[in-house]
């Protein structure tokens, strides 16, 4: 049985549908990312698996809990670690204080190695955090009781690169000792670094399910360049070359196909600026799954990658 | 916790400072014939803040601080308290990350309750001593076991405005709506229980206000009060908390 095992997981408010009929699941020290542009139903679906909501139809398991058997969660979430995207720790207290109570519900084994990663300033109270430290604070927490499954919602919002460096590492040092790792993200290239294996949620419909290298493949680059007229027209027409935006002295495309194919292209015009980066999210999306996120008849993707 | 801990020390402090006051002015209005300025108070005045005798100290006592602060300022303020209780963490997210913790929804809610019990004690401790100490200082003892009797009988009754407010915390996810609108309910089963009192056809709502079922004057006096009284809102008080449970239980988030 996998850490996390979803079936069928269906969650309204009211009218709204928060996530329709979602399966998935992460197996035992995998690390799994969770994309999706914000409103997809991440948060939605991570407060699911905490017991946070009930679902509506369908029904999840994590480290083997049923997620509606309250007892049995209990348990489960000693061994769990949650970072949730809003961490509402109380302002007038220091970092210390906020470790101690947590300390006191769930042990912190592990407190000593984290705060050598993770440096929030613990001594001040959390009035004064900027909101990296706050993150790290949380990130600190939610490991500090050495759990078998840590559940992350945007962990790298408000790092700055380098302490993002540092996350991405330690995770994989954490995936190394066989911690199972699930984390939501909006940003493709934060999941590409660390992800086994990524699920692809979007209007609360699961869209995708692949290991990382599949998503990166089919993501391709965004390409803007500046350049005269006729090579854009060549360019435009380039294999691999997809979602062409013409603007005055240049064009924007994705390009999903060889980057040496690509540059020796380039090289034979005038190319006065260009910018290769990676594709937005919404794009591959668009891309590989349609306008209207339909394109996919395997939803369920219940295989392991 | 911390903020708690300052509150009620703060709130014992004032509260005993304003019974010293009290005390004190009992001393000034020594040989005034109090009694015979009442019979020209309207009766359903007497009645709401408890006012039996200002002649003796404990009569004194019985409306200046107990029918007055205790019964509708500290009901008033456990209700508020109790509001607070879940909404506050509700409206600033922190309930995601309480409730992460391996600790189920009703453990979480009966911990809460639990923390006034802090201010609860203190309060009726340090005022309850202070005002027996000053009393004595200035040689109008009181009964020690009917000052003891009001204040144990207080805590039935505070609970059941605690409680609610606590179910009014679990409805509703914004601290300050659902701390207003736990004032706004005790406030309003106070003011009906006094009001309605002298109607016989409508007697009966009466019975619908925690306030009824504690008198803390008599009990002052001569130590008179009725134990099913107590029984009745300690019952309240758990069904209170019953169905703040269960509907926390049933709550997203």
């Amino acid at each position: 049985m996998g850490a996390i095992e979803v079936a069928e997981l269906t969650k309204e408010y009211g009218s709204v549908l928060g996530v329709d009929s979602i399966s998935f699941s992460v197996d035992e020290g995998e690390v799994f990312g969770f994309l999706g542009p914000n409103g997809a139903g991440k948060t939605t679906t991570i407060r699911t698996l905490l017991g946070l909501f009930a679902p509506t139809s369908g029904g999840a398991t994590v480290l083997g809990a049923d997620v509606r058997d309250e007892r049995a969660l209990v348990d489960a979430k000693r061994r769990i670690g949650y970072l949730p995207a809003n961490l509402g720790f109380h302002e007038e207290v220091t970092g210390e204080q906020v470790l101690e109570y947590h300390a006191s519900i769930k042990g912190d084994r592990r407190l000593d190695d984290l705060l050598d990663v993770f440096t929030p300033p613990i001594e001040r109270p959390i009035r004064e955090y900027s909101t990296g430290n706050e993150q790290m604070l949380g990130i600190v927490q939610a490991f500090m009781h050495d759990p078998d499954l840590v559940i992350m919602d945007e962990p790298t919002s408000g790092l700055d690169p380098l302490k993002q460096e540092r996350f991405n590492e330690f995770v994989r040092c954490e995936s190394d000792r066989g911690t199972t790792i699930f984390f939501s993200s909006h940003v493709l290239s934060e999941v590409r670094r660390v992800c086994d294996r990524v699920g692809i949620l979007r209007d609360g419909e699961l869209v995708g399910l692949e290991d990382v290298e599949t998503l990166l493949d089919q993501g391709g680059k965004r390409v803007r360049v500046q350049t005269i007229d006729e090579a854009s027209e060549a360019l435009a027409t380039l294999d691999g070359v997809v979602d062409v935006d013409a603007f005055a002295d240049g064009l924007q495309f994705v390009y999903t196909g060889d980057y040496n194919a690509l540059l020796e292209a380039l090289a034979s015009y005038d190319v006065r600026e260009i910018e290769i980066s990676e594709p937005p999210l919404e794009d591959v999306f668009m891309h590989y799954y349609g306008p209207d996120g339909s394109a996919t008849d395997d939803p369920e993707g219940e295989s392991s990658v | 916790m911390g903020r708690r801990v300052r509150g009620t020390a703060i709130l014992t402090v004032a509260i005993g400072l304003y019974a010293a006051f009290i005390v004190w002015y009992f001393t000034v209005l020594e040989g005034v014939d109090y009694d015979q300025m009442l019979e020209s108070m309207p009766p359903a005045m007497m009645d709401a803040f408890g006012i039996e005798t200002l002649a003796t100290i404990e009569g004194f006592l019985g409306s200046q601080i107990y029918s007055f602060v205790w019964l509708l300022g500290l009901g008033l303020y456990f209700a508020y308290a109790a509001g607070g209780l879940v909404a506050n963490d509700a409206e600033h997210d922190r309930l995601d990350l309480l409730l992460s913790f391996p600790v189920s929804r009703s453990r979480l809610l009966l911990e809460k309750v639990a923390s006034l019990f802090l201010p609860l004690i203190a309060l009726n401790v340090g005022v309850g001593a202070t005002v027996y100490v000053l009393a004595a200082v200035i040689g109008e003892p009181i009964d020690v076991a009917n000052l003891a009797l009001a204040h144990a009988l207080s805590v039935p009754y505070l609970l059941v405005c605690a409680g609610i407010g606590l179910v009014l915390s679990v409805l509703v996810d914004r601290a300050a709506v659902a701390e207003r609108a736990a004032i706004g309910v005790v406030f309003v089963l106070f003011l009906l229980e006094s009001v309605v009192g002298g109607a016989d056809e409508l007697e009966w709502i009466q019975y619908l206000s925690p306030t009824y079922y504690y008198e803390p004057t008599p009990v002052l006096i001569d130590g008179s009060y009725e134990p099913i009284d107590a029984a009745i809102l300690l019952t309240a008080f758990v069904g209170l908390v019953i169905v703040a449970t269960v509907l926390f239980d049933r709550r997203d988030v």
